[in-house]
């Protein structure tokens, strides 16, 4: 009994967790531009994938992964910047906002996703891992790259939190979510703080792309396989809710990795897609819906 | 629906049929087959964009998994008559049940939730049955069924051969007709009033007396209906069917092309449907990469013609008439 949680749940469960937090992450970018601009961003995969084919581009050009943690995300900033700026914000004030902005940034996704085949092929590429070696944990073997991720994910999880909770930023941009009229007429700039917050969230999505691109290949499609399971965590969260996207991206990775133990792994999307339909039954806005309870 | 959309409509009814007709003569003196194939596709997606836009334009619900049924249809046809019995008429009327039946079943899922939480709930609903045909052997499981028969469809004085591409473009053409019609008909009654009550304001309904889950419920019934009997012509054509059928990417394609060719008015879906044909193929032919094409095409109808062509079309018409 002991042993089999050691050496069959264990591993499992600590699998779970290091993709856990990477989904967590992918979700938090998805979460924050819906709950600020009320924006469901379909190109979010795509963002995913720039950040990772951005990586791998760099590094060949012999820039250590450390350096691509941070310069990354940086150069996708000035690009979400313009797409809230020069796309969405045309449609922001049109009465079927939530359809137009889908669209819009279907659109962007479809482009995105040629533009990688274009220029980078369709091909597979896969970085070197940069941290190599493997530690044992409760007497089972990990590579410590991936408890790395967790680490670093789970620190990353909350500054972002502390940033949006606990700072006068974070005041701010929820303020500005909460009443936009009242915000502005106390001096906010609210458009830029709207073109902020969507550039924050693609750097977030293509900081995990950087992250996760030694675990998993890279390729054009990449974030339309990886953006569902985002989805799922942010919709069974609650839409806007960083707690939720915390709590449901734990629950479902778990419950991905657990249930590949007994049944076939090919089915777990499917399960984690009916919990989130079962979710959405019960509690038709998630766990958590909003920004306003953490 | 104001005096000028009305009139963009009837241009575009026609417009459409006299394409059709153009397209058949073109057929009949070159024999060339090619185009009719791809007319007929554009149709059998119209469809499709016609399930959506009753939702979405009529009753203002988005839904973002519309190809589940669209799936279901094409499948349950290839194993009819594949498996069973090749026969066109209790194909269409099995599929056109059984749809209508998976949509009543899921609308108590779906209809439960309002808005964003719809379109993501059937998103949802899609991704599960998607990933659960390409996981079940017994339909083919990734590589889908191949080998389905061409049908006859017999009539009192002759029978027709869906082999031959006119023929089947002409059955296309005249059943997604008498479906565009049926749900124009609709439109006037009095549950296609209440839809348009449901969807200017839903929670004002009530107040005055009417229900407003039972015309969704309908609403969504058709819609699956329509969408069923799309995909159930889509084997017929192609011969096969994948599970990339019931992918997000058709559902998303299907909203696209609603978007296009204008919300709420119909004819808009299959219009837009065959617009889309003829770019992409037009497109595919200059350069391997057309989605960047296509991609850029949809943000700029999205920016500057949210109404798509019958907004167009509408603003073009009463600009004329006030001058």
């Amino acid at each position: 009994m002991l042993e089999s949680l050691q050496y069959i749940y264990a591993p499992q469960i600590i699998n779970g967790l290091s993709i856990g937090v990477a989904v967590i992450l992918m979700a938090l970018g998805l979460t924050i531009i819906f709950g600020l601009l009320d924006v469901i961003n379909m190109s979010h995969g795509e963002f995913y994938a720039a950040g990772a084919f951005l990586g791998v581009s760099l590094m060949g050009l012999g820039i250590s992964f450390w350096w691509t943690l941070i310069i990354v995300p940086l150069l996708l900033v000035p690009f979400g910047y313009l797409m809230q700026e020069l796309l969405i914000k045309k449609v922001f004030h049109h009465k079927d906002r939530h359809i137009l902005t889908l669209l819009l940034t279907f659109g962007v996704a479809t482009i995105l996703e040629d533009l990688y085949k274009v220029i980078w092929g369709a091909n597979t590429a896969k970085p070197a891992t940069p941290i190599t070696g493997a530690s044992e944990v409760l007497g089972v073997m990990f590579p410590n790259y991936r408890l790395f991720l967790m680490m670093f994910g789970a620190l990353l999880i909350f500054a972002v939190w502390l940033l949006i909770y606990k700072t006068s930023i974070g005041s701010i941009v929820r303020a500005a979510t909460l009443d936009r009229n009242m915000s502005a007429s106390l001096g906010i700039p609210v458009n830029r703080v709207y073109a902020l917050t969507f550039a924050f969230g693609v750097a977030l999505a293509a900081l995990s792309g950087v992250l996760l691109a030694p675990i998993y290949s890279v390729f054009p499609t990449m974030g339309k396989d990886f953006i569902l399971m985002a989805f799922a965590v942010v919709i069974v969260g609650g839409l806007g809710s960083i707690k939720g996207a915390v709590i449901a991206g734990l629950l479902l990775t778990q419950l991905q990795s657990l249930s590949s133990l007994f049944i076939s792994p090919v089915w777990s999307d499917p399960i984690v897609f009916a919990v989130m339909v079962l979710v959405l039954m019960f509690k038709p806005s998630g766990l958590y819906a909003g920004m306003k309870n953490g | 629906m104001d005096k000028y959309q009305y009139q963009a409509v009837r241009i575009m009814e026609y417009v459409m049929l006299v394409a059709a007709i153009i397209l058949i003569i073109f057929g009949k003196i070159t024999g060339d087959t090619f185009f009719l194939r791809l007319a007929t596709e554009a149709l059998i997606f119209g469809g499709l964009a016609l399930s959506v836009d009753l939702l979405l334009g009529i009753v203002g619900l988005l839904s973002l998994g519309q190809a589940l049924y669209f799936g279901f249809g094409a499948y349950l046809s290839a194993l009819i008559l594949r498996d069973w019995v090749p026969s066109f008429w209790l194909c269409i009327l099995l599929v056109a049940i059984s749809s209508a039946i998976l949509g009543w079943v899921t609308s108590y899922i779906a209809l439960r939730s309002k808005g964003v939480y719809f379109a993501l709930i059937s998103f949802g609903l899609a991704q599960v049955f998607a990933k659960s045909i390409y996981n079940t052997r017994a339909l083919g499981a990734s590589d889908g069924m191949v080998g389905v028969p061409i049908v006859q469809i017999p009539l009192p004085f002759l029978t027709l051969n869906l082999g031959d591409a006119i023929t089947f473009f002409v059955v296309t053409f005249i059943l997604m007709s008498c479906i565009y019609f049926a749900l124009k008909y609709f439109l006037y009654t009095p549950l296609g009033r209440i839809w348009g009550g449901v969807r200017s304001n839903e929670s004002r309904l009530p107040y005055l007396g009417y229900n407003t889950q039972t015309p969704k419920r309908i609403a969504f019934i058709l819609a699956a209906i329509v969408a069923g009997v799309s995909g159930a012509l889509y084997p017929m054509l192609r011969g096969f069917v994948s599970p990339e059928l019931m992918y997000f990417s058709v559902s998303g394609n299907a909203v696209i092309t609603v978007v296009l060719g204008g919300v709420g008015t119909l004819i808009g879906s299959l219009f837009g449907s065959s617009l889309l044909m003829i770019l992409k193929s037009i497109i595919g032919t200059l350069t391997f990469h057309h989605h960047i094409v296509i991609g850029l095409l949809f943000i700029v109808v999205v920016i500057f013609a949210p109404k798509g062509i019958v907004g167009i079309l509408c603003t073009k018409l009463k600009e004329r008439a006030t001058r």
